[in-house]
């Protein structure tokens, strides 16, 4: 990959499985200040076997102040929550309330909540600890190109942007198959067209084509890896762009009903217009053929061809229909 | 209040001496509109006409009605003010072109009143400015639903008819692509279906319109019907049409024969009638039809004989007349309920055929227009409960209507 100079975006997946050893030792003090005074309970009133009694209470504990209490406000936040963990109500400093609501009350409180502890939550992806993973990386990272130092450059050099996503996540495999998916966008306007090569390769390519922004993108993810795709999706770039240079024969048969925009020159309404100023006698006396040149020349049916080439290609609403109707008053002198 | 006082006048004083009342009326009318004229956004020039015409004549004349009856010389002065139709010209200019509910608000209130409105002058005003020598020039109305785009056809053709022009009115072009009884193969054209049903009611109005016309215009060509029928050279537009009428099985060709010596007559220097054709729902000749054959297959409009000779007409090879058309969205088959403008109606096909053509925009009531139509309807006691005479029942009115003419109508009937 060092050969490709294009960007990969990597994205850590989520851990989502709960109750490994990770977890053991913290859940355990929550939970047990929260069961202290039934375990008093049971050893009372529970007999031994063989009938004796066992007097000696065991040694409870008063539970102290939670840590929120005894946080400090400019606490460093990454040293709380440096790895995934469910929510632990005294640990985070928040007065967070989630759940039903009680009729005319408020959400349950977090102490003993389920519902905050089922969720995720990204209390250990603060700005302050994205900045150190930041700092931590940053030794394996080389220098950005001082040269590349806006956009309209990026474009420039690098038409071509690839877009892959990696997972990590700690199971039975490493293996995701949604890693072999590779993106493939570039500017049309960046590629060598003529016209009619431009109108091929967007039939062509249909729906992957945005217009707004001029980006093709090509999405490739028919084989298992993602080296596999990444060379097909180059492949089928190269093949689109050969194959829209090409002419085949039959392309001479396109038909009104095929193309892209409409063009006035040949079509009906330019011969209805010619057809009504010559019986209309506008042009005087001549041969056919001078007779339409001298016409087409005027600037009443120029503007009239440039309203309704606007009417056909941008569909029609109050504007265009008012140029439509100033212009056909102009050119029938009304 | 006063107002209420003067309401016990208004049951005693219909249609007979009102001098008296419609004085208390007009100043009543006066202090209560010229408050909402003057906050319009209209020309000032016009508002101050109005209310000076108003009090300066003391007949009973009211804001929102004028006395000019005569399309030809209505003007901008006329904006949103209703003038009456004699009912003479009712009769026999739309014996079938009117809306449904406006012809039960004419048996309901008495009177044919319609609204003078900028669409309407604007193609009236090119009417009389057409050269005879020059192709008919088309113009289509179009706008949203209920906003008045058949009224303002019928309002032109009255213009036409007052100032003498032979009007062939469609009054609506979807009834003859839809709901057909009888479908005859055509005698004509083997290829082409007739529909003589639709084809005589049409005769039979055509008649009752252009009657002065039928004795004058006489036929060009030779028809020849069956063996034993035939239509001589020279006869009259009349013997053609009663011919269609009575003769059922060949009323379609009557009515293409009947389009054809018109196209053919109108403009040429002999003849002295000009020709205006008005369609109604102009979008159904190019759109799609629900007429099956015997085999279960659609029928092409084209291949309905009185869509094929409609289509001729509406193209602009002839001269010495107009072409006054109507997209209509309400009566149309395949069509989208919201669907309002011209291309999307009528079609590439359509639109090629029609192009070029001036598209007149009709919208919805402006404030000014409404005012005058609520004024109206309170004169004319359609609004029968109190709240709708506050300013609140006017606003819920505007609101509830959006000052759509149609929803207008059809909400007032409950206030």
């Amino acid at each position: 990959m060092a050969a490709h100079t294009s960007r990969a975006f990597l994205s850590l997946g989520r851990i989502n499985v709960p109750g490994l050893g990770l977890h053991k030792s913290v859940s355990r003090v929550t939970y047990s200040t929260g069961l202290s005074t039934d375990s008093s309970k049971a050893t009372t009133g529970s007999p031994q076997k063989g009938g004796k009694k066992v007097l000696s209470k065991k040694y409870k504990r008063e539970p102290g102040d939670p840590r929120t209490e005894l946080m400090p406000v400019d606490q460093d936040w990454t040293a709380v929550y440096p790895v995934a963990t469910p929510f632990i109500p005294d640990a985070i400093p928040l007065p967070v309330r989630m759940g039903c609501p009680v009729k005319g009350g408020a959400p349950p409180e977090k102490k003993g909540n389920l519902e905050l502890i089922k969720i995720p939550n990204f209390l250990h992806l603060t700005p302050a600890a994205i900045k150190k993973h930041c700092e931590a990386l940053k030794p394996f990272c080389t220098e950005w190109p001082s040269a590349l130092d806006t956009d309209a450059k990026c474009d420039e050099h690098f038409p071509i942007k690839v877009e892959t996503k990696s997972y990590v996540s700690a199971g039975p495999s490493i293996r995701n198959p949604a890693a072999r998916i590779v993106h493939l966008s570039v500017k049309l306007s960046s590629l060598n067209l003529n016209d009619q090569a431009r109108k091929k390769m967007l039939k062509l390519v249909g729906d992957r084509y945005c217009k707004d922004t001029d980006i093709l993108t090509i999405t490739a993810d028919r084989c298992p890896l993602k080296q596999q795709n990444y060379d097909y999706a180059m492949y089928l770039l190269t093949v689109l762009y050969h194959e829209s240079w090409k002419i085949e024969a039959w392309e001479a048969e396109k038909t009104v009903a095929d193309m892209e925009e409409y063009s006035w020159e040949g079509s009906l309404s330019q011969e209805n217009i010619l057809d009504v100023l010559v019986r209309m006698k506008e042009a005087g006396e001549g041969e056919g053929e001078e007779v339409r040149e001298q016409l087409l020349g005027r600037r009443e049916v120029q503007e009239y061809k440039d309203s309704v080439t606007r009417l056909k290609n941008e569909g029609e609403n109050e504007s265009t229909m008012l140029q439509y109707k100033e212009a056909v008053k102009k050119v029938l002198k009304l | 209040m006063c107002g209420n006082a003067m309401r016990g006048h208004f049951h005693v004083a219909r249609g007979g001496d009102k001098t008296i009342m419609a004085l208390h009326r007009v100043s009543f009318r006066l202090r209560q509109t010229v408050t909402h004229v003057r906050s319009l956004h209209t020309s000032g020039g016009s508002q101050q006409q109005e209310a000076v015409a108003a009090e300066s004549e003391p007949e009973p004349l009211s804001i929102f009605r004028t006395q000019e009856n005569d399309p030809a010389c209505q003007s901008e002065k006329h904006f949103g003010q209703y003038y009456t139709l004699p009912s003479a010209h009712v009769r026999t200019v739309f014996p079938h072109g009117l809306p449904m509910r406006y012809k039960q608000q004419v048996k309901t209130f008495n009177e044919a009143c319609m609204m003078v409105r900028p669409p309407a002058l604007e193609v009236i005003s090119s009417l009389k400015k057409t050269d005879n020598s020059k192709p008919a020039v088309r113009y289509l109305f179009y706008g949203l639903k209920g906003s008045g785009k058949t009224m303002t056809l019928c309002h032109t053709i009255h213009f036409c008819y007052t100032q003498g022009w032979l009007v062939l009115h469609v009054p609506d072009a979807h009834l003859w692509v839809k709901n057909c009884k009888e479908l005859l193969p055509s005698s004509f054209n083997s290829s082409r279906y007739d529909q003589p049903l639709q084809a005589t009611e049409w005769l039979r109005n055509f008649r009752i319109t252009n009657e002065p016309f039928l004795s004058k215009i006489k036929t060009k060509q030779r028809y020849v019907w069956t063996k034993r029928e035939s239509t001589e050279e020279g006869s009259t537009l009349g013997e053609l049409v009663d011919q269609g009428i009575t003769r059922v099985k060949t009323s379609s060709d009557v009515v293409g024969a009947v389009m054809k010596e018109l196209r053919l007559q109108s403009g040429q220097p002999e003849s002295d009638f000009r020709l205006a054709v008005a369609v109604d729902g102009v979008n159904a000749l190019w759109g799609r039809s629900t007429i099956r054959k015997m085999n279960n297959t659609a029928v092409d409009p084209e291949e309905l004989t009185l869509v094929y000779n409609l289509r001729k007409l509406m193209k602009n090879d002839w001269t010495g007349g107009a072409i006054i058309t109507t997209l209509a969205q309400t009566g149309a088959v395949y069509t989208s309920k919201y669907s309002y403008l011209p291309k999307e109606l009528l079609g590439e096909k359509g639109f090629d055929s029609m192009d070029p053509f001036i598209p007149v925009s009709v919208p919805n009531y402006s404030e000014k227009e409404f005012e005058s139509c609520y004024l109206y309807y309170m004169d004319r006691h359609w609004l029968q409960y109190p709240h709708s005479r506050t300013e609140d029942g006017k606003k819920e009115l505007i609101f509830l209507s959006n000052r759509n003419p149609s929803m207008l109508e059809r909400i007032c009937g409950f206030h």
